[in-house]
């Protein structure tokens, strides 16, 4: 018993090296938050845009559809790979300006950006799908009361139908972005030092496996609370429905 | 933009044609659900329409502010066409001149009733806050909801949803007024404060068209009354003559029915 703590819990191992764990989790926290936000952003415009109403906009409804079909179709680590090393070679042979093939605004690295972009595009795909079962939900005699007072399409969507429907979703999309959070543990494949890769350092270094322990604890104390949270908006969401039965 | 905004300032008097609907058609794929409806509503007049359901009553409402869009016909606005046969012109000016209120109320559960009464008076009719907000609090004064402006609609029956959406179209200043079956979801203790309400707005010149299965209301505040099945006009007519001496077969009979019980 002794060396399974010694093995997975050395309290001494992770002391010596958390401040470096910790270091890699602020950019996990860091990625998170930056690509939590896109995406959400992108999904939304993604699902309002999916939902233009008119046979000239057919076209464009179905390019976000096969965005979106593909971006949820293919693994994130490839999309990080595809969009790095795609954007690095486009930029290089001067296809694309610099500033955009190897982004480093705001003093971030190019790596950062590149996972930023990667967690955009997959999970604003997902979040896509989310907002637009929430945007289904809201009866049509939503729409109808507010296109009869004289709102269009555009006026209907932002004023009455998105606040409902996003109201609706939070918890799933809660839901996503603690998959998201995970998943930027994939941008350590292009060289960005997360709170995954960090562990990964450790191990090769001192060949002790309590550096992953401590990343995954980090993560639970992040992650843990989060589902509780959803679990509990989705359980006061079910009570709002469910009023008056015993 | 600024040539529209000009029709809708067209004045026409009392009396005069304000809606001309002509050889309204509507399917659905094969089924026909209004076949050929022509209609010349005037300034002031007060409409109502009964049917069994199914006659496509509920239908033709909805296509007057082109919520459906018909499958044929024209619907002339104030002399302008809103309608041309294929598609649907000048859309949102019509819906601003034509208030709407339903059966499910369709109120925005998620904004109180004085914001229900506002939102569009900011939205479309660009009105300042404080400005729509005064007007909201005046129309549910109107509608006797004075208390409970700040009330969401979860907290109101649905007789008080209900007038809560009569003054959310009345305060758009319409020049029509569709009431597409406003009783029908409402316990009977609640239908008499919402045909209050539409007897004082038809008493005050409002243009009304009702489609409705009170009879008596029809009978007392209608100028005129339009009975339909299978899609047709069937007959129309003063109250009077539709309810009290009915001309067609099918029109004696629906009543016969409605009446009975």
């Amino acid at each position: 018993m002794g060396d399974f703590f010694d093995i997975f819990f050395n309290f001494q191992f992770m002391a010596d090296h958390f401040s470096y764990v910790l270091e890699g989790f602020w950019w996990t926290i860091k990625l998170s938050i930056v690509g939590g936000i896109c995406a959400l952003t992108w999904g939304l415009i993604l699902a309002v845009v999916r939902q233009l109403p008119g046979k000239p906009l057919a076209p464009v409804r179905w390019i976000v559809i096969a965005y979106i079909d593909c971006l949820r179709g293919i693994p994130m680590l490839l999309t990080i790979l595809l969009l790095s090393s795609g954007l690095a070679t486009m930029a290089s042979q001067g296809v694309i300006p610099r500033e955009i093939g190897i982004p480093q605004w705001f003093g971030q690295s190019d790596y950062f950006w590149y996972g930023v972009i990667a967690l955009t595009l997959t999970y604003g795909a997902y979040m896509a799908e989310v907002y637009r079962a929430g945007i289904e939900a809201v009866p049509r005699g939503q729409t109808e009361a507010a296109r009869s007072l004289g709102m269009s399409h555009g006026q209907a969507m932002r004023f009455i139908i998105v606040p409902q429907a996003v109201r609706k979703v939070i918890p799933p999309l809660l839901n996503d972005f603690i998959a998201l959070m995970k998943d930027t543990a994939l941008v350590s494949t292009i060289g960005l030092v997360e709170a995954v890769q960090a562990g990964r350092d450790l191990y090769s270094e001192f060949y002790n496996p309590s550096g992953y322990t401590l990343g995954a604890i980090m993560f639970l104390i992040v992650t843990i609370p989060l589902a509780r949270f959803v679990d509990r908006l989705i359980k006061k969401q079910n009570e709002k429905f469910q009023r008056g039965l015993p | 933009m600024s040539e529209t905004v000009t029709m809708t300032r067209l004045k026409i008097e009392r009396g005069e044609t304000i809606l001309k609907v002509d050889g309204l058609k509507k399917y659905y794929g094969e089924l026909e659900v209004l076949r050929d409806i022509d209609l010349d509503i005037k300034k002031g007049e007060v409409i109502c329409v009964l049917g069994p359901s199914g006659s496509g009553k509920s239908t033709m409402l909805r296509c007057l502010n082109l919520l459906e869009v018909p499958t044929g016909g024209t619907i002339d606005l104030k002399g302008e066409v809103v309608f041309d046969g294929s598609k649907p012109k000048n859309l949102d000016e019509l819906r601003r001149e034509t208030g709407m209120v339903f059966q499910s109320f369709n109120l925005f559960p998620n904004m109180s009733a004085k914001q229900n009464v506002s939102i569009a008076q900011i939205r479309v009719r660009g009105r300042k806050k404080a400005e729509s907000d005064q007007r909201s609090i005046e129309e549910l004064t109107k509608v006797g909801l004075a208390e409970k402006v700040d009330e969401y609609p979860d907290r109101l029956s649905g007789g008080q949803q209900q007038r809560v959406a009569i003054a959310r179209a009345l305060a758009m200043d319409p020049e029509i007024m569709l009431f597409d079956e406003v009783t029908s979801a409402l316990d009977p203790e609640l239908v008499k404060g919402v045909l209050d309400v539409m007897r004082s707005l038809a008493d005050s010149g409002m243009t009304m068209i009702c489609v409705t299965h009170e009879i008596g209301f029809a009978r007392e505040v209608a100028d005129r009354v339009i009975f339909m099945d299978g899609g047709y006009i069937v007959e129309q007519g003063p109250p009077d003559e539709v309810l009290g001496n009915p001309k067609e077969e099918r029109t004696q009979k629906f009543l016969g029915l409605v009446l009975d019980h």
